[in-house]
This record gives C-alpha cells, sequence and structure tokens, in this order.
C-alpha cells in the first residue's frame, strides 16, 4: 500500500479507535434527546453521557464542570465570546460603544468576529506581533482603554505554533477592568492548560484538535453573567446556547479529552523529540532553511519553516505525491494564493511567506513517520531547486 | 473547488526542456517578488521557425506546468504561430488550469513574448 504521511494535524487530527467507540451508540440506539431525562430513562443516559462528557473536559482544564459550554467547536466559541462578552459589556457597563484587544495573527474565526464588531462600531486594537510570535504584553498594556471589554489571545497560534505569555496578558486586561479570553485550540491536550494557572475568564476548545470529532467544542465562561447567548434558543447549556446537544460529539470530546489528559505528558516529550530532530535532520540537508517565529516558546507538535528559494505550492504538492500530507498557510486558507496573514504579521515579506511550509506532527504520527520525512522532503527540495 | 488536474501534476512532477541555451535567438526574464516568481525563457529560432525552446523557473505549479507544455509546443512553430499560443490553448493542453492561476502561468506565455520581442529587436538590429 502506498505509503501516507499525515503531517497536517493541525489542521485536524484523525478520530481515535476508542473515541468512534464511545460514540457509537449514541447514534443508535442512545439516540434520545438529553433534555428530556426527567422523565425519560433514554433521555437520562444520553443525559448522563452528556455530563459525565463535560466532567472530562472540566478536568482537561481545571475548571468547574459547570463552566463548561459545549458548542460546534472553535469557530463558535470565538465568535461568542468575542460578539456576547463586547455586546453585554457595552450596553450594561460600559453604556457605550465598547472596545475589543486581539492580535494581528489570530485565526479568522478572531480576526473576522472582530472586524464584524468594528462594522457594528464597536472599537477594536489589533495588537502588533513582532518577528517572534509572540505577543508583548507591554504592547496589550498600551492597547488598553477604559472602555476596552474583552483581551482576547490566542494561547498559541496555529500557524507557527508559538505560545503566547496568557497569564501577564490577563492580568493586565484585568487590572484595567477586562475581561480575558484565549482561544485554546492548538494547545488544549498538547501543552498543560489550566484556566486558573491561565487567569482567564473565557477559553475556548475545539475536539478535531485532538483526535476527537469535528464540529463540537466548548466554550469556558467562567461567570454566566459576563456574556449574552450567541445561539439563542432553547433552554440548553443554560439557556447560553440553544440547540439540542450534539451528543455522539459531546461524548467523543469527552472521550478525546480523557485520553488527552492521560497522554500529555509522554507526548509533549515524544513530539518534542520528533519535532527537533525533524528540524535538525533537514537543516542538515537542505541549506537555506529558517524557522518561523520562536523555536522555544512553542507547541510541541508545530515546525513552521521557510526554505529559501523555494515556492510552497509546489513543494506541498510534489510531497503530496510522496505521500507525506503538510500544509502551507492554515488549512482554511489553502485555496488563496495570498501569503499567510500569520507570517506576514511577524515579518516575513511575501517571497517568505510563500516559501514556508508547516509541518504539525499529532498522536498518530510515528518516529517512522517522521524518518519518511527525512528522507523525501530534501530530495523534493534539490528538484525544485535545479529548476531555477 | 479550484484543484490541479492530473495532467497538471505529470507536467509538474517530469518537466520538459528545463535548461539554458547558448547563445539564444532571444531570451524573456521575468522576476516577480510578490508571486515569488523568477523566470526566463531562452528560444532559438532558424528560418522564420522556432527550433528550440528552454526555460529556467522558480514559480507555483502552474507556471512550471505551462512552461513545460509551451516548450514542447513551440519547434517547428512559426512566430505568429508562436504568439498565437495562449493561456486558454495551454490550459486546455493540461486538461483545465484552475481560473485563479491563470495569471500566474500566464508568466510564461509574456516570458514567451519577451523572448520573441528580443528576437525581433536583434533582427532589426541586424537588418538596421
Ligand atoms: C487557533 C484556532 N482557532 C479556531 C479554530 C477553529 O476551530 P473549528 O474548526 O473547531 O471551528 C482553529 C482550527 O481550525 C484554530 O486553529
Amino acid at each position: 500500500m502506498e505509503r501516507i504521511v499525515y503531517m497536517d494535524n493541525a489542521a485536524t487530527t484523525p478520530v481515535d479507535a476508542a473515541v468512534l467507540d464511545e460514540m457509537k451508540p449514541f447514534f443508535t440506539e442512545q439516540f434520545a434527546n438529553p433534555m428530556t431525562y426527567a422523565h425519560s430513562s433514554s433521555g437520562d443516559v444520553a443525559h448522563v453521557a452528556v455530563e459525565e462528557a463535560r466532567v472530562r473536559v472540566a478536568s482537561l482544564i481545571g475548571s468547574q464542570p459547570e463552566q463548561v459550554m459545549f458548542t460546534s467547536g472553535g469557530t463558535e466559541s470565538d465568535n461568542w465570546v468575542l460578539k456576547g462578552t463586547v455586546e453585554r459589556a457595552s450596553r450594561e457597563r460600559l453604556h457605550k460603544s465598547g472596545h475589543l484587544v486581539t492580535a494581528e495573527f489570530e485565526h479568522h474565526a478572531i480576526l473576522h468576529s472582530a472586524l464584524a464588531l468594528q462594522r457594528q462600531g464597536y472599537e477594536v486594537t489589533f495588537v502588533k506581533v513582532g518577528h517572534s510570535g509572540i505577543v508583548d504584553p507591554d504592547d496589550v498594556q498600551r492597547a488598553m482603554r477604559p472602555t476596552t471589554a474583552l483581551v482576547s489571545i490566542m494561547h498559541a497560534n496555529n500557524e507557527i505554533g508559538t505560545i503566547q505569555p496568557i497569564a501577564d496578558i490577563a492580568r493586565i486586561a484585568h487590572e484595567h477592568g477586562a475581561l480575558m479570553h484565549t482561544d485554546a485550540v492548538q494547545t488544549t491536550a498538547h501543552i498543560p492548560v489550566d484556566v486558573d494557572t491561565l487567569g482567564v475568564d473565557f477559553l475556548s476548545v475545539s475536539a478535531h484538535k485532538f483526535n476527537g470529532p469535528k464540529g463540537v467544542g466548548i466554550l469556558f465562561v467562567r461567570d454566566q453573567e459576563a456574556l449574552y447567548p450567541f445561539i439563542d434558543g432553547g433552554g440548553q447549556e443554560w439557556g447560553l446556547r440553544g440547540s439540542t446537544h450534539n451528543v455522539p460529539g459531546i461524548v467523543g470530546l469527552g472521550k478525546a479529552a480523557q485520553l488527552g489528559k492521560e497522554r500529555l505528558p509522554r507526548e509533549l516529550e515524544r513530539l518534542t523529540m520528533l519535532r527537533d530532530m525533524l528540524l535538525s535532520k533537514l537543516s542538515a540537508q537542505i541549506d537555506g532553511i529558517v524557522v518561523n517565529g520562536d523555536m522555544k516558546q512553542r507547541v510541541p507538535q508545530n515546525l513552521n519553516i521557510r526554505i529559501e528559494g523555494i515556492d510552497n505550492e509546489p513543494l506541498l504538492l510534489a510531497m503530496n505525491e510522496a505521500g507525506i500530507i503538510a500544509a502551507g498557510g492554515s488549512a482554511c486558507n489553502a485555496l488563496e494564493t495570498l501569503a499567510s496573514h500569520v507570517l506576514t504579521s511577524i515579518g516575513c515579506d511575501l517571497k517568505e511567506a510563500k516559501s514556508s511550509i508547516r509541518l504539525s506532527l499529532g498522536y498518530a504520527t510515528t518516529t517512522e513517520d517522521v524518518n519518511y520525512a527525512i528522507d523525501v522532503i530534501p530530495g523534493l527540495v534539490k528538484f525544485l531547486r535545479s529548476m531555477a | 473547488m479550484d484543484k490541479y488536474s492530473r495532467a497538471t501534476i505529470r507536467e509538474f512532477m517530469s518537466p520538459s526542456n528545463i535548461g539554458y541555451i547558448d547563445d539564444p535567438s532571444g531570451m524573456g526574464h521575468i522576476a516577480d517578488n510578490a508571486d515569488a516568481v523568477e523566470l526566463t525563457f531562452f528560444i532559438s529560432v532558424d528560418a522564420g521557425h522556432i527550433t528550440d525552446a528552454k526555460y529556467r523557473v522558480a514559480g507555483c505549479t502552474a507556471l512550471i506546468s505551462t512552461l513545460s507544455v509551451l516548450s514542447k509546443e513551440l519547434p517547428g512553430k512559426t512566430i505568429d504561430e508562436a504568439l498565437a499560443l495562449d493561456m486558454s490553448y495551454l490550459s486546455g493542453v493540461l486538461d483545465g488550469l484552475p481560473e485563479s492561476k491563470w495569471r500566474c502561468a500566464g508568466y510564461a506565455v509574456q516570458a514567451l513574448h519577451l523572448a520573441i520581442e528580443d528576437y525581433q529587436s536583434k533582427g532589426e538590429a541586424t537588418a538596421g
């Protein structure tokens, strides 16, 4: 069989077999609506499963179970927290249009929500990032205003993997009376994520980035009074998020959270070792490799490099022909011929951005996979360089 | 969704006619930093017909495969026939390039036109 080496785990991960097993009955026999638990024993089975998943997720992020709100994924959680808090603080506390502080290199779920708020008359500051790919808390400090309702800075960037000083930034937000959100989609189950250590009021998680199913995530909400609902509907999730629970998805998220927590210490070490080996062996064989963003403050599964004189598009296609799946920008932008906004935000020019690839490892990545990439990629770079 | 045809991928994975022509009849050079493109196109012309075409390229997949196809089409053609090779024809040879890639692939045609202009200006110089 043709060899497939999947190195695009920052885009999504395969559902773990144990996760799928726990999900399956909730598509078939256990199909009941959990909201019917009071009068239906099958509803109660679904309800118990949803609540168990809530406990497992809470245990992964160090929160109380009732602070975990199930959503349809990272994008919804990000939309909800930005729109729900800025609108509520503006109407009920500030009595004028509030202000949001975020960063230039956020995921589009944040950036486009911020632009939507801006269109409605709210004010937004996009903090610059700089070469390291790490937000300087002093820049956040300077961006703060008396009307700042929320600061939202991602825990780790999805393209370059750089980890942000969230606890320091949260302190600044709170000193100015603002709330703090972090998009922890790329860190949860990969590095320790604890809502109290981070000092955040809100935190977004998406199941499919750690071997759970797509289309399900959570928003950690420290205080339910701090935001308006985003999906208005029935009484689910304390009336804060309507819609019949995605029971199989939520069960899958819960199992992935449990497995993620168990596996984290070992995976952190293993993936760091594999990632560092990948970089050092590629650098030894290919000249002109530069790492995008800080190499130390980085999630273990991420490597983002630019390769001088190479266009990433033909390189990625040639890698795909050889069975290695990786990424240029992020998956959501794969069709843009424009360079990634993340790489340009950290000071790459267009040519540098277009010569960059992201290799992201995951639980399913083996040492053999990494060795295969180390064997194959240098030859493909040589092939492309031989045309120039 | 825009994606490349198998014909395009095959062409790009084993491109024809990469190289230089020593003492070419005409040469066209294009460099565009924003598109991360650098390209040199060489032609040999004899008795009004193109006899050889070669190129060096750093750029996207669409450009590499278009150059490969173009370089194979040119030998034997007159200058007018060469100028008639346009993107819709070349895209057809590749079983259809995504429209979003036509602009970048179009550098192949532009470079050929520059090489032809270069050839023609030399001709004028000799004639004059
Ligand atoms: C940092 C970040 N935020 C948000 C998202 C969106 O999550 P989802 O795909 O669950 O909507 C992603 C991934 O796509 C991401 O990497």
